[in-house]
């Protein structure tokens, strides 16, 4: 599916969730989103942390709505299994989506303004970047004799500092390649927004309602 | 067809510092190729980025006169006619680039000039080749060395179809081989495809014969001069005197101790070996010098001594592993000059970065009275107050390395330290590197393309090539 309209197809799932408190809703969520990630076959690694990252929120707010909210141990289930679903939905666009084609497909299908587009893709070039750059700042600092921690200022001065720079550089080196605010580019590689794309996007909203419907006459 | 005039043209970093370029005036050429030298610091690099079009919008204050493009004022023209004219290939190759492989920074490149999607694959093909570097079309940006990273720099500027190619020092990480293949490649663009070639550099080698003009911009005075050909014949003759061909240099002998020792060792990106050795010696109390084509490995090499990559087997630091030293110990022991200056840099003026040196060195060897003079020597004493990432690229990489000569570590690792630097301070910096190595015992390991006058200062060479390190009777 177009990248652009699989966001805006994740955005509305995840909000409407948050509105609707159905145990069952969130652990089919969860379940279909995990064959459809199986499919795309992760490494262990990453299951592992889709499993282990939301737990402590998750725990979290299933003892604080046990033990202090006043809609007992179903809400607490909901509001546990809702962390779960927002992750498993967020995972499932990832895994499927690549950072590039997102971009240029906000650009060419939402109109989305190419400066935004361009910045946000060079500054997600720059991050391993800023990773390595930490590494030379502590090193850098060492060989001077100071020690700095991941909570010194100074650490976070040279990173702005760095990062300001770099856009600085990011600004020249893009307007010096031709990049100019506003004006028309060409597209080496069209992302298109089909019939297809749209179809598939309404098919999944209204067995989504269906599902809604059908869970809620039973449950509530 | 692009001529640049320059007209009585003033600029001043600041309102409160002096005119670095002070009502100059020159004439360049359509299809000419100009040679822009000079001391460093003196505005060379800010002239270009004029000519470019890329100042005053990133740079501000202070100008008077005018840069012509065509008869045209730069400041009429819009960026969209100047991008059509101009293209520019900025001295740090780490900065110049804003998507994640070659092949789609070329592909942006042509995006942006509205290029029929049909054309751009053969307009791709096309600058690869000319650069020599369509091996590397899909490889990420980030992990390419300083000369591919120029190659595709140059290669982006074909992309452009520009008249007007400038480069900035554009071979200050590349070694001499492919230097003088794109040299080459440049008059190449001059003569057969119509290019004008505007280049500024320090290291005059590969330029005689093949340029046309020489601009020469003077640190003192602020005035740019249009050499003539008298004057280009006693320029290149005076480079070449300092430079110096084959010299016979000593092996290793049996007496002297190693203070690093790498052994089992492997170095490897992700695609390729870069370095593998069984058992090497680096001695102590010795200044070594290590050279190798590009991208070969040598940086990658200095960052594993430092820790700061990984590695496979050992090193050794006086018998002792180096994992097994406390990491503050070991960076105080073993120290980094980063080929970019701004790495160095923990503060903001020049004297709190000097106040910062003073007060956490480990031995006080470098005097009060000499820190005075080599601050005087290398023209950095009417700087104490300015912010040091304002100083010019050679600036910054004099006091760079006075800071770490401060510190005096028993071994200062050096990548690149010469490159920026005009003649008069590269003697400086030789002379202070000397005291360093004889007087305080300073072993030093030295990468650098840019040989002249490195006689005086090498004691032991190693080349590198074929994954491994080899040391040489020759320099």
């Amino acid at each position: 599916m177009n990248p652009g309209l699989k966001l805006i197809l994740m955005i509305i799932l995840v909000l409407e969730i948050s509105f609707i408190e159905n145990l069952s809703l969130n652990v089919i969520i969860i379940i279909i989103c995990l064959i459809y990630l199986l499919k795309k076959r992760p490494s262990s690694k990453q299951l592992v942390g889709l499993f282990l990252g939301p737990l402590i929120p998750a725990v979290g707010i299933f003892l604080s709505q046990m033990f202090y909210g006043n809609g007992g141990s179903l809400l607490a289930g909901v509001f546990a299994t809702r962390i779960y679903a927002y992750v498993f939905l967020g995972a499932c666009f990832t895994f499927s989506t690549n950072m590039t084609d997102l971009m240029k497909a906000l650009e060419q299908s939402f109109h989305v303004p190419a400066k935004f587009v361009y910045g946000i893709l060079s500054a997600f070039n720059l991050l391993p970047k800023v990773i390595q750059q930490i590494k030379v700042i502590r090193t850098a600092s060492l060989m001077r004799g100071v020690k700095i921690n991941f909570w010194s200022p100074k650490i976070y001065f040279k990173a702005i500092l760095s990062a300001l720079q770099w856009s600085q550089n990011l600004a020249e080196a893009m307007e010096s390649h031709g990049f100019v605010e506003d004006q028309p580019r060409s597209q080496y590689h069209p992302i298109r927004l089909t019939q297809r794309d749209w179809s598939q996007f309404f098919a999944i909203l209204v067995v989504f309602q269906g599902l809604v419907l059908i869970l809620n006459s039973k449950f509530l | 067809m692009v001529n640049v005039t320059i007209q009585d043209f003033s600029y001043a970093p600041t309102k409160k510092s002096g005119l670095i370029l002070d009502h100059v005036n020159a004439q360049i050429n359509s299809q000419q190729f100009t040679l822009l030298t000079g001391p460093s610091g003196g505005g060379k690099s800010t002239l270009l980025k004029f000519i470019a079009g890329l100042y005053p919008k990133y740079a501000h204050l202070a100008l008077s006169g005018q840069i012509l493009l065509n008869q045209q004022n730069m400041t009429d023209l819009n960026r969209n006619a100047v991008t059509k004219m101009v293209g520019m290939v900025f001295q740090d190759p780490d900065q110049q680039f804003a998507m994640d492989t070659v092949q789609n920074e070329i592909i942006f490149i042509l995006e942006n000039l509205q290029t029929d999607p049909n054309q751009i694959d053969k307009i791709l093909q096309q600058v690869l080749d000319f650069c020599g570097i369509e091996e590397l079309k899909h490889h990420s940006i980030n992990t390419l060395s300083g000369g591919e990273k120029q190659k595709l720099a140059l290669a982006c500027v074909l992309a452009m179809d520009v008249e007007l190619i400038i480069l900035d020092e554009p071979f200050a990480n590349v070694d001499p081989a492919a230097r003088l293949d794109l040299i080459n490649k440049l008059k190449d663009l001059q003569l057969h495809h119509h290019k004008t070639i505007i280049v500024c550099d320090h290291d005059l080698n590969g330029y005689e014969n093949i340029v046309d003009t020489v601009l020469y911009l003077d640190g003192q005075s602020h005035q740019l001069n249009t050499l003539n050909p008298t004057q280009i014949h006693s320029l290149f003759a005076s480079f070449k005197n300092a430079t110096n061909s084959k010299l016979a240099i000593n092996l290793p002998n049996k007496h002297q101790s190693a203070i690093l020792e790498l052994t089992d060792f492997k170095l490897q990106t992700a695609d390729k070996i870069l370095l593998a050795l069984d058992n090497f010696k680096f001695y102590a109390h010795q200044t070594t010098l290590i050279t190798g084509a590009n991208g070969i490995g040598k940086s990658t090499l200095f960052k594993a001594l430092v820790k700061l990559t990984n590695f496979q087997g050992s090193i050794l630091f006086n018998q002792v592993n180096i994992n097994k030293i406390k990491p503050i110990k070991y960076a105080q022991q073993v120290s980094l000059l980063f080929q970019n200056s701004e790495d160095q840099f923990l503060e903001i003026t020049v004297q709190e970065e000097l106040e910062l040196s003073k007060k956490m060195r480990q031995n006080s060897a470098f005097s009060e009275d000499a820190i005075q003079a080599a601050l005087e020597d290398l023209n950095l004493a009417h700087l104490l107050k300015r912010n040091v990432y304002n100083l010019s690229g050679g600036q910054k990489k004099k006091l760079q390395i006075l800071l770490m000569l401060i510190m005096n570590p028993p071994v200062l690792l050096l990548d690149e330290p010469f490159s920026g630097l005009d003649l008069e301070s590269l003697k400086v910096v030789i002379r202070l590197l000397q005291t360093a190595k004889l007087k305080f015992n300073q072993t030093q390991i030295i990468i650098s393309h840019q040989l002249t006058n490195l006689d005086q200062l090498v004691d032991l060479h190693v080349q590198f090539s074929q994954q491994t390190l080899n040391y040489l009777e020759v320099l």
